[in-house]
Order: C-alpha cells, then sequence, then structure tokens
C-alpha cells in the first residue's frame, strides 16, 4: 500500500435544519480502493463532495499531497487531480464522446476554432488504455450503451490525469457482465497508483475490490477497518446501528386459490417466449434469472405496458387481457416497477399526491377531490411505512432512494390490488429502508395477497420466496419450491445462466 | 468503413428533405411552370429573411427554450433605423445601433430565462410585447420612410444571378454552423439542451452561455431586421409578426428537438424552404390565399408527425 495522499480532518458540513456530516475523519492512500459505505443519508455521498470541492465544509481541513488545501468548485479540484465518476452520467447528449471528454478544455487549432482532430486522436487513445477501442469517438453519445457511456466517463477522468477517482454508486445501472469490466478498470487503476473512494452500498461487491472500508451512520463516522477484518454481518450492523441478523422476515401462512396464472405468454419482440405461470393468494412468487432473461418484460404483458401477441392470462380464473396500465388495475393488478423515477413516481409532485395517484377515482367517484382527504390519507402511509419527509407536500423527489420506495409502495397499498407484482424492489436503496420492504411483502401475502418479485439478487429471491420461476433468455427454465434440495443458490444461480440444464459442475 | 459513413450521412439527412422533394415534385406536376430558374430565385429571396431568423431560433431551440421575440425584434429594426435616419444619422449607422439594440434585447431574454428561472416562451412572450409596442409607438402606429439608394445595393446587386440579400443568409448560415460545430460556444449550447448539470460540473457557467445564446439569436434577427428593411424600404411595426412561430415551426421541421439538444441549423434550411415553397407553390397554381394558412398548418403538423412516428418506429 502507498503512502497517504489525502487525509481529511474533522469535517462538518451543515445543511439547513440538518447536520449532514459531523467531525469526520477520512484518509486515503495511494493504489488503494477505500470504500464508503452507509444507509442513504448517512453523509458518504456528501463527504466524496466536499472532498471533490462541490461542497464547501463549515469545519474541519483537509490536506492533499502534504498540504492543506481549500478548493473553491469542483473545477479547482479538477486541477489538482481529484475527479469524479458520477452515478448520473454528467455527459452531453449530441455533442461527439471527444466534445464530452474535452468539456471546458477543448483543444483549437490557430484560428481558434476546435480542433476536432487532436481530440478525437487523443480521446482514442484514452479509450484503448481503457481497452474499449471499439468505442468510436466521433459517435454522439446518445448512440451509445450505458455501459459505453460510463466508460467514457471514466475516460473523461482519466484525461485529468487523476491522482484520486471517486465512484459513485458506479455499478447501479450497469449488467453483471459490464460490472466485471468496471471493476478491472478499477482494478487497473489502482495499479498505477491512483486513490479511490468508492461510495456503494452492494455489499457484494467490497471484497471483490476494497482494501479498506469507512462506514458512516447518519453523518458520523462508525469505523475504519480493513476489508478481511469485518463480517458483512458486523457491517450490516453498524450501518444500521441495530442488529440486522433476520433480514429476510417469512411468516408461514396458507396458501388459498389461485390468483394469476398465463399460459404460453409470448410477446411480439421475441423476449418472452411461452411463458406460463401461476401465483397463488398468499404467496410469494420469485422470478429469477439474468439481466435481459425477459423478467421485466413478462411484468410488462401482464400489466399492460406491452401487448400480448400469444396466450393467456387468468385472474382469478377467468380469462382477461390486460390491454393497457388502466385496464390492468382495473383487473386488480399493481406493478411497482424497476425504474421508480421514471415509471413509478411523478418526480415533482407531492408525495401526497403520488401516493393517491392510482386511487383518485376509488377515493373520489364524484368529481370533486378534497385535499384534506387527501393529506389524511398520506399522513396515515407515511406513519404506517415510515417514509422520513417533514411534511407530505414536499415533491418526491427531494426524498432518498428508500423512501421513494415507500412512496410508491403507499400507491399500491392505499388502492389496494389483489396482485402485485415487484421489479426489482430494492434496487439502489439501503439496508434498513430494504428490511422494512420485505416486511412489508411479508405482511401483504399474510393478508392473502398474491405477489410476483423479480430480482437480480439471488438472496433476496431465495430469501423471500415461496416458489421461484428461473427465467433464461426468455424462457421459464425451471420452478423450484422452497424446501426442496434445489432451493439454494448454487443451483439457481447455475440456472439463471445456463438454462434448465445447468448444473453446479457445468459451471467450468 | 466507407460505405458505413455513407449510410450514416444518408440517415443524418432530416426527412423533411425527402418531403420537400416529394412537395416540387407535386406543384410541377400540376403547373409546369413551376420548375423555372426565376422561381426558384423567387422563393430564395422571399425565403431570405426569415431563413436568417430561422438560423437564430435553432440555437434558441437547442437549448430546449423558444424566443418569441424575434418576430418583434426584426420590425423594432425596420422602425428604429428609419426613425434614427429621420433625424440626421446616417442610414449604415442607424444600422448598427439598431442591430446593437436587438443584441441588447437578446441578452436581456437570456438574463431574465436564466437569472431568473422562467420559462423562455413567458420570458420572450413579454418582451414581443414590449418591443412591439415600442416599434408603435416610435411609428404612431403606421409606417415610416426614409428614402436611400443603400436599400437597393442589397436587393439588386447580384453576384452569380443571385441577389446579395441571399448571400447574407448564407454567410450567416455559415458563421451559425461554425460556431454550433465549431467553437467552445457551441458545444456549450448543445450543453445547455443536453445536460446542464455537466457544463456547471466542467466548470461551465451555463447561464454565461445562455445569455450568450439568445443575445447570439438577437443579433442574427438584427441581420434579417436590415434585410426586410431593404425589401419594404420603411419602418414597419408588424412586417414581421409571427415569423417567430414559423421559425420555431422550420427548426422542428428541420430535425431539431425541443427536448434534448438535438439537431443543428443545416436542417432548418430545408424546413424554411418547405414552408417557403408551399406558399409560393400554392400561390402558382392559384389557391386563393385564405386556404393558404389552413394548406401550411396542415403540411406542418403532418411533416412533425411523421418524423415523430419515423423516429419511434427507428426505436424500437
Amino acid at each position: 500500500m502507498g503512502r497517504t495522499i489525502l487525509t481529511a480532518k474533522h469535517i462538518t458540513k451543515l445543511f439547513p435544519g440538518m447536520k449532514a456530516l459531523d467531525d469526520v475523519d477520512f484518509d486515503l492512500r495511494e493504489g488503494e480502493v477505500h470504500i464508503l459505505v452507509g444507509e442513504n443519508g448517512a453523509g458518504k455521498s456528501t463527504l466524496a463532495k466536499v472532498i471533490l470541492g462541490a461542497y464547501k465544509a463549515e469545519e474541519g481541513e483537509i490536506t492533499f499531497d502534504g498540504k492543506a488545501v481549500k478548493f473553491n468548485g469542483t473545477k479547482e479540484a479538477l486541477e489538482r487531480g481529484i475527479v469524479a465518476v458520477y452515478q448520473e452520467f454528467t455527459l452531453v447528449p449530441h455533442i461527439s464522446v471527444a466534445q464530452n471528454i474535452f468539456l471546458n478544455r477543448e483543444y483549437r487549432t490557430k484560428m481558434g476554432l476546435l480542433d476536432h482532430k487532436e481530440m478525437e486522436k487523443e480521446a482514442q487513445e484514452l479509450m484503448k488504455s481503457l481497452n474499449c477501442e471499439y468505442i468510436d469517438v466521433k459517435c454522439h453519445v446518445k448512440d451509445l450503451s450505458v455501459a459505453e457511456q460510463q466508460m467514457v466517463e471514466i475516460a473523461k477522468a482519466l484525461s485529468f490525469k487523476p491522482r484520486i477517482m471517486v465512484f459513485d454508486e458506479p455499478t447501479a445501472t450497469l449488467s453483471e457482465r459490464e460490472v466485471d469490466s468496471l471493476f478491472d478498470q478499477i482494478h487497473r487503476l489502482k495499479k498505477e497508483g491512483i486513490g479511490i473512494i468508492y461510495v456503494s452500498h452492494r455489499m457484494q461487491e467490497f471484497p471483490l475490490i476494497g482494501d479498506r472500508i469507512t462506514i458512516l451512520r447518519d453523518g458520523v463516522k462508525i469505523k475504519t477497518v480493513g476489508i478481511d477484518e469485518c463480517s458483512n454481518a458486523e457491517l450490516v450492523n453498524m450501518m444500521v446501528g441495530r442488529d440486522v441478523s433476520r433480514v429476510y422476515v417469512r411468516t408461514p401462512n396458507e396458501h388459498s386459490e389461485t390468483a394469476l396464472s398465463t399460459e404460453g405468454l409470448c410477446d411480439y419482440k421475441g423476449k418472452v417466449k411461452d411463458v406460463s405461470i401461476c401465483v397463488r393468494r398468499g404467496e410469494i412468487v420469485g422470478i429469477a434469472g439474468l439481466v435481459g432473461a425477459g423478467r421485466t418484460e413478462t411484468a410488462e404483458l401482464l400489466y399492460g405496458i406491452e401487448s400480448i401477441k400469444s396466450g393467456k392470462v387468468f385472474v382469478k380464473g377467468k380469462n382477461v387481457l390486460p390491454r393497457t396500465p388502466r385496464n390492468a388495475t382495473k383487473l386488480g393488478i399493481g406493478l411497482v416497477s424497476e425504474d421508480r423515477k421514471r415509471q413509478g413516481l411523478a418526480l415533482d409532485e407531492s408525495i401526497a399526491l403520488n401516493i393517491v395517484a392510482v386511487s383518485l377515482k376509488k377515493m373520489f367517484p364524484r368529481f370533486f377531490l378534497s385535499n384534506k382527504r387527501i393529506k389524511e390519507t398520506a399522513l396515515d402511509y407515511k406513519k404506517q411505512l415510515r417514509i422520513a419527509t417533514t411534511s407530505v407536500n414536499k415533491a418526491c423527489k427531494y426524498l432518498s432512494g428508500g423512501n421513494q420506495q415507500k412512496v410508491v409502495l403507499a400507491k399500491w397499498l392505499s388502492f389496494n390490488p389483489d396482485i402485485l407484482i415487484f421489479d426489482e424492489p430494492t434496487r439502489g436503496i439501503d439496508v434498513a429502508a430494504k428490511m422494512e420492504i420485505y416486511g412489508l411483502m411479508d405482511r401483504l401475502a399474510a393478508e392473502g395477497k398474491a405477489i410476483i418479485m423479480i430480482s437480480s439478487e439471488l438472496p433476496e429471491v431465495i430469501g423471500m420466496s415461496d416458489r421461484i420461476y428461473i427465467m433464461h433468455e426468455g424462457r421459464i427454465v425451471d420452478e423450484i419450491e422452497r424446501g426442496t434440495g434445489d432451493f439454494n443458490s448454487e443451483t439457481i444461480g447455475a440456472r439463471m445462466m445456463l438454462g434448465a440444464g445447468g448444473t453446479v459442475d457445468a459451471d467450468e | 468503413m466507407q460505405t458505413s459513413n455513407f449510410k450514416q450521412r444518408i440517415k443524418k439527412v432530416p426527412p423533411v428533405a425527402y418531403m420537400l422533394i416529394i412537395i416540387i415534385a407535386i406543384f410541377s406536376f400540376m403547373e409546369p411552370h413551376y420548375l423555372s430558374f426565376s422561381n426558384f430565385r423567387n422563393v430564395l429571396i422571399q425565403s431570405t429573411p426569415l431563413m436568417i431568423v430561422a438560423f437564430g431560433q435553432t440555437c434558441i431551440v437547442l437549448t430546449q427554450g423558444t424566443d418569441l421575440s424575434l418576430g418583434a425584434q426584426v420590425s423594432f429594426v425596420t422602425v428604429l433605423t428609419v426613425f434614427l435616419a429621420q433625424r440626421g444619422i446616417m442610414l449604415e449607422v442607424a444600422m448598427l445601433i439598431s442591430v446593437c439594440c436587438t443584441v441588447l434585447i437578446g441578452a436581456v431574454n437570456g438574463l431574465i430565462v436564466a437569472k431568473g428561472n422562467i420559462p423562455p416562451f413567458i420570458a420572450t412572450y413579454g418582451t414581443q410585447n414590449i418591443v412591439n409596442s415600442i416599434s408603435l409607438l416610435l411609428t404612431a402606429g403606421s409606417s415610416i420612410y426614409f428614402s436611400s439608394f443603400t436599400y437597393r445595393i442589397v436587393t439588386e446587386t447580384t453576384i452569380l444571378f443571385i441577389p446579395l440579400m441571399v448571400w447574407v443568409a448564407v454567410i450567416v448560415f455559415a458563421v451559425v454552423w461554425i460556431v454550433l460545430r465549431k467553437t467552445k460556444f457551441g458545444t456549450n449550447i448543445y450543453g445547455l439542451g443536453g445536460n446542464r448539470e455537466a457544463l456547471a460540473l466542467a466548470g461551465i457557467n451555463p447561464a454565461a452561455n445562455l445569455i450568450k445564446t439568445y443575445a447570439f439569436a438577437g443579433m442574427i434577427a438584427g441581420i434579417a431586421g436590415i434585410i426586410t428593411l431593404c425589401r419594404v424600404e420603411s419602418g414597419q411595426p408588424i412586417v414581421a409578426n409571427g415569423w417567430e412561430f414559423q421559425a420555431v415551426a422550420a427548426t422542428l421541421l428541420g430535425g431539431t428537438s425541443l427536448r434534448e439538444g438535438k439537431g443543428g441549423v443545416t436542417g432548418t434550411i430545408f424546413g424554411v424552404l418547405l414552408i417557403q415553397i408551399i406558399k409560393n407553390g400554392l400561390n402558382v397554381i392559384g389557391v386563393q390565399s385564405i386556404f393558404q394558412n389552413a394548406i401550411i398548418g396542415s403540411i406542418v403538423l403532418a411533416a412533425i408527425i411523421i418524423d415523430a412516428v419515423v423516429r419511434i418506429r427507428a426505436k424500437e
């Protein structure tokens, strides 16, 4: 491990009404990956932003390369070689990759015009150093895939010749294979002596790339530990501040009649092929599979977002056709979608309005709305689901991921459908909120709802489901009941990757 | 490699260009005299002022805005120039002063939009009305005149059979194209529409660039105003009423998107030509003017809908 390049001491950062960081110490060495973990709102992104110069801390000092520094804005930090690879991409869609990389540092010809040739040449070299020479640097960023865009982000960061790189939740939007190649890059950067700050709450990633972990909770630093010095359970305990030995809760209950079933479902895009599933009341059925296996597409067929090409859907034994989402809700089907920001919520609208969005018609069959009743309903769910907010009139965009997801759930609870489809219900939210959502799912099942859960996180599917369907390339390749011998992550994981015949041995 | 490049180029041709060809074909089928050099030259001359305004509007649309005061600015330039010339200021100097004024009006627009965080539609609607009122005040509601030989230099000098004013439009096009594709400012314009946060994080001041863009469009409207003045040879307070909307329509027809900083000024040429060619063609085949607006409106709508459908198909 190299020498220390950055130390932050006694950092305190105030936001209106709260202490985002309270006397936090942090240090980073050359060639190490230092992971920052904590629940949403614990202050990990805030700390990263203070180091990046995006926020000014009220107290504390930062030493960089042995000298005390104070950054006025990100540009000053950039010039010293402290760069960020952001979670939300900071690329301009309709200019070229090269132009994006050199944004605000454009090369110019003698005439003062942009020197596209020189920028493209250098950009191509950067891409090559990332083993991404297949990305055409003349291409508009908009024409690239998400993973390619991330590589452009990294290339952009590298063009600053960084000493320190900050990755903020970099894997949130990537598929498994893309994550692997990202980790390869991080390992390579490490070898070059770059210090890396990695903000994440995906614990399964930590042993793969981390050297040290700093745990934050409510703006306070709990501890910094070496990667091998701490088990996952201890880590979670430190993050949440209470014992979470039982993350997945399932109360045993009776499964009664079939609520929803399908026969030979196919879609027009060829992503869903001959899917027959069923879910009974009181049951949680998991659908496991890799990204692109057709799980979300199946949910979209059931919820009427995409059209069914062939096959039948039965709700409570009656043959139905969910043509539109409106149609589907009338049939008693609800969907907690994968992308809550785009599909689940009206981000600019208030929490209250989002909660009653689907049930407005039910609540007010006559013409006029009652703001009082809307607010009461919202407050009720705020209490029930412990949505952390000062007011239900706040716009949803100001909430953390976990709380946003709770608003989505509240929306469906207030509508009270019999069948609920959860698509990646815990993506991008912290452990405490996850546990609350698991608890809620369990409660709903106990109340006799039929639940379908789509998830890429195996422990979650296995922990919560009564039965698991495994999807592979659009088909259901297997169905495994809880309590049978195959109900374990090795078997399910192998079949997800390899299809029906997959076993653990075949993995080689 | 070369062929794929060629294919990409073909794909970049906005659908409106094909539409243009179809419309020309229809008109020339209906009226054999339609396809003549003199008629084509006429269309070019008629298109020129709107064309120039539309180049400016394209820059604004790229930042996810619209400038509704551009038409008012054009009228204002004709009025102010004549007004000043009548009071003994040299006409050319008066022209220069007028253009400086539109740059200023643009800057004010940009300031309100950027610093006040007010939707461009509203902000520029406000300035449109103010500027219109000033024009009407200066002229007491009618046209004002100042005779000069300068007008004719612009409208009647020809280079390669094309009048000087059309060449002005060509130069404005070249300047805007270079600004958008070859300068930092142009990159920032795309950034303003595409991802403002990216600009801010790169240490670029989005507000300053927005103000610059509106001022740039103002300057271009000023030039359009001078051309218009040379054509009508008088100060007319409402001569360019509604041009701002035609310019927006032409920009959208040309494939520039109101949403994400996508497009460019080349498509706008086709957009303006489409509108003008339809107008001209309807005249040539003798459609009554009361029907013309409805027909143009329908065709603009049709073009935009076809474009949207093509784009959605392409996505799937």
